[in-house]
This record gives C-alpha cells, structure tokens and sequence, in this order.
C-alpha cells in the first residue's frame, strides 16, 4: 500500500514538474518573440526592426542596422509597434505598454507623446491607414481599438476589439469593405479581420499551424497575405478565407513585412533578418 | 385660469429643454416624429421580415449560414447599425449589399432605390436610431458628420 501511495506521489510531483516546465518554456518564447517587430517603409525603402526595446532601421540594399534615437521613457516600457504613413518617410509613429503611441516627424531626431486622449499608455499594436497618412488604429491592452483622423493628436474609441489579445495590427486597402479598407489582428491563435467601420470580426480561414506570429499583405494585390505561425509561412489569396501552408525551406519567422517589389522580410526567433524572393519558399540572410 | 396657463408655460418650458437635451444626445428629436412614424411604416413592411420587427436580426448572423451567406444583422444595440454614418447606410439600403466572403454573388440586402423614395430610405435610417442606446447615437452622428445623408433625400420644408 505505501508503495503505491509512494509511485502515486511521484508520478504526481513529476507530472507537476514538466507541467510547469512547459509552460514556463512557452511563457519564455512568448516573451521573446513579442520583443521583435518588422515594418517596411514604402517610401523610404527601408526596414524598421524593434529588438529589445530599440528601435533600428536599414536600407533595403544596405547591411548594417542602425539605432534611431528613441524618447527616454520607452525605457520603462515595451516597444511593441513601429509603423510609417505611406507617402511620407520623415515621420514614425511607435507604441507599446507603458510608451503609449509617439510620433517623430524628423526621423527620430525628437518625439511627441500622442497619449493624452487615449484610457492608457498600454498600447498594444498601432497601425497606420494604407491609404490616409493621418489616420492611424492603436490596440489599448483590456479596453479596445482606438483611431485618429488628426496624426494622433486626437483619438476615439471605435471598438473593443477581438476578445484575445492582439499583438499585431494591420491596416489593408483590400476591396470589398463598406469604409475605406480592413484590418488585420494577429493574436496568439488566430488571426482576425474586421472592415475599419469595425462591424464585426471574423476569423480567417482555418489554420492549424500552432502560435500565430504576424501577417503581411502584397500592395499589389491585397488579397494576397502572409502569415508567419510556429509551423512556417502559410499563404492566402483570399484575402485569408483560405490558407495554404508555403511549401519551404521550413524557417520559422515571428515577424514578417514585404515590399512592394514583392520581397518578403522576416525575422527569426534571434532577431536576425531573412529574405525571400520566392514567396517564402526559401530564405536567406541577406547579410551572408 | 391662472392654473391653466401654468400648465401651458411648464409644459412649453420642458419641450423646449426636452428637445435641447435630446439634440445634445443625438436622440431623435419629437420635431422628427411624423417622419419616424413614416420610418417605421417603411421598416415594418420592407426590413422587418429579414432584420425582425423589433430589429433583433436573424439567429447566428455573425456566421455564414448553409448557403454560404451571413445572415440579416440586427440593428439593436448589440449589431452594427450603429457603426455606420449616415451616408453609409443610406447607400447600403439604396444600392444593396452582399458580404464580400459570401459564396454567393445575390445582394442578400437588396437594392431599394427603385422601390423607396430617397426621403423614405433616410426616414428609414433615422427609424434606426431609436433603437440605438444614446452613446451609439452619438458615436454615430460623430461619424456622419463628414458623410451626411445626399442632399436628395433632405426633405423640403413645405
């Protein structure tokens, strides 16, 4: 009897053990990978890349990645969120908890806190509008998605958003929505769509590739996205109704952008860059 | 004598603030209810068979039914009516709409711009608003503010 009393205890103390092992692993890449972010700027040619709360930039044609200066407070929080309007390259908007949304029109030279009329300084995930350089969407941690019409001055809530957390927010101008485009929220499991009149989100279609990291769209041709997920690249040109896993090398990026010539960026769980020609079939470090 | 021109002042008195109040809050105000009355008219016979009488939408409408097609949302507080300006949903009822991840190609809301008058479309939309809570309304005017009602549809005072 206290032989098995006493396997009993073990196999419950070990039980507990790897369960508790696990999770904490799980916690650990979460982390890690929600400290890395990729954003192209069409305009300016160029790459952003967050990486342990700083904020770097390079030419898409160029090798080194260099620091922008970024406000003082971004060290008390986490930068999550960089993202650039699309017809002006001097201006850079970046959020993250405790950060809140700030703007930079000189290219980081200096900042402006753009929070005062948001519920909180826990951003989330910013995007700016594909197609209007003032507008931008900001994602407030356990409260809803904001939007300024006014380069962030002013800000109205307009939804509280998919019930999961969003880590990723994008804006598309894909046809078919009753405003002006749709966006895109990536959370652990899935992603999500909404039209910008925000009625209603709606899951995309099924994808059973594990955790899901972020999404990129073509500006040629919207429909056609990309997501990043624990199991590789998977593809949609649908707009993400359907979703086809991209038969590659079986790289694993947990930040994805493309440029409008139609190369993919991403970056894998070390923050090193990646690029695809290929439509993510094959990836290579482009400083190699 | 003197009572019964009390009553009339008190009375002007809270319509007047009645009436500035619910401006304020967005609500419809009691100067528009011959057109809601004729709104409602409009939405009973041509709306109510798919979005209900009282506006409650059709069961599941957040998920595509067995044909492949999102079903009637409501209009209540809880749908997204609300959501949308004024110019917005005057284009949706007059020129239809279909969701773009249907798997059908039929307006699902038809078209109703050869069956009702502009001014009934928009007593229609502003029939709508009486069922939205006073924050929805004024989110709402908010946004219709830069996409009005067509001019075509204001009606002319007689």
């Amino acid at each position: 009897m206290y032989n098995i009393k006493s396997r009993f205890l073990r196999v419950f103390l070990l039980a507990g053990l790897v369960a508790v092992s696990l999770g904490s692993t799980s916690t650990a890449l979460a982390t890690e990978e929600g400290l890395l972010s990729l954003h192209y700027d069409v305009t300016g040619k160029r790459l952003f890349k967050i990486e342990a709360n700083q904020l770097f930039q390079r030419t898409d044609e160029g090798m080194a990645w260099n620091a922008i200066p970024l406000p003082e407070d971004v060290t008390e929080g986490q930068l999550l969120a960089v993202s650039v309007p699309y017809t002006d390259s001097q201006t850079l908007y970046i959020a993250g908890t405790s950060i809140g949304v700030q703007r930079s029109t000189d290219n980081g030279e200096t900042w402006q806190e753009l929070s005062a009329n948001l519920p909180s300084r826990e951003v989330t995930a910013l995007t700016v509008h594909r197609r209007q350089d003032e507008t931008l969407y900001a994602v407030i941690a356990e409260n809803g998605i904001y939007q300024s019409e006014d380069a962030g001055n002013t800000w109205k809530k307009m939804d509280s958003g998919p019930s999961q957390k969003v880590n990723r927010l994008v804006h598309s101008d894909m046809e078919g929505s009753m405003q002006t485009g749709w966006l895109y929220a990536v959370s652990d499991d899935a992603v999500r769509l909404s039209m910008d009149c925000f009625c209603g989100w709606r899951p995309t279609g099924e994808l059973d590739a594990g955790s899901v990291y972020d999404v990129a769209y073509s500006l040629d041709n919207p429909k056609r996205v990309y997501v990043a997920t624990q199991q590789g690249l998977w593809r949609s040109e649908t707009g993400g109704q359907e979703w086809q896993p991209v038969a590659g090398d079986g790289t694993v990026l947990v930040a994805l952008t493309l440029s409008p010539k139609g190369t993919l960026y991403g970056l894998n769980q070390k923050g090193k860059l990646l690029h695809s020609e290929d439509e993510g079939q094959s990836w290579t470090y482009p400083d190699a | 004598m003197r009572k019964r021109w009390f009553f009339i002042a008190s009375w002007l008195t809270l319509s007047v603030v009645g009436v500035g109040h619910a401006m304020a809050e967005g609500r419809p105000s009691s100067n528009d209810t011959p057109q809601l009355d004729d709104g409602k008219k409009v939405y009973r016979q041509y709306c109510a068979s798919c979005h209900g009488t009282q506006g409650e939408g059709m069961p599941n409408w957040q998920q595509q039914n067995s044909r492949g097609e999102l079903p009637a949302p409501p209009h209540g507080p809880e749908g997204h009516t609300w959501k949308h300006s004024n110019a917005m949903l005057y284009r949706i009822v007059a020129e239809g709409w279909r969701d773009p991840w249907n798997k059908t190609d039929r307006l699902t809301m038809p078209a109703y711009q050869e069956v009702l008058a502009p001014s009934e479309i928009r007593d229609v939309v502003n029939y709508l608003k009486t069922l939205w809570t006073q924050e929805q309304r004024r989110h709402q005017a908010d946004e219709s503010e830069q996409a009005p009602f067509p001019e075509s549809s204001v009606a002319t005072p007689e």
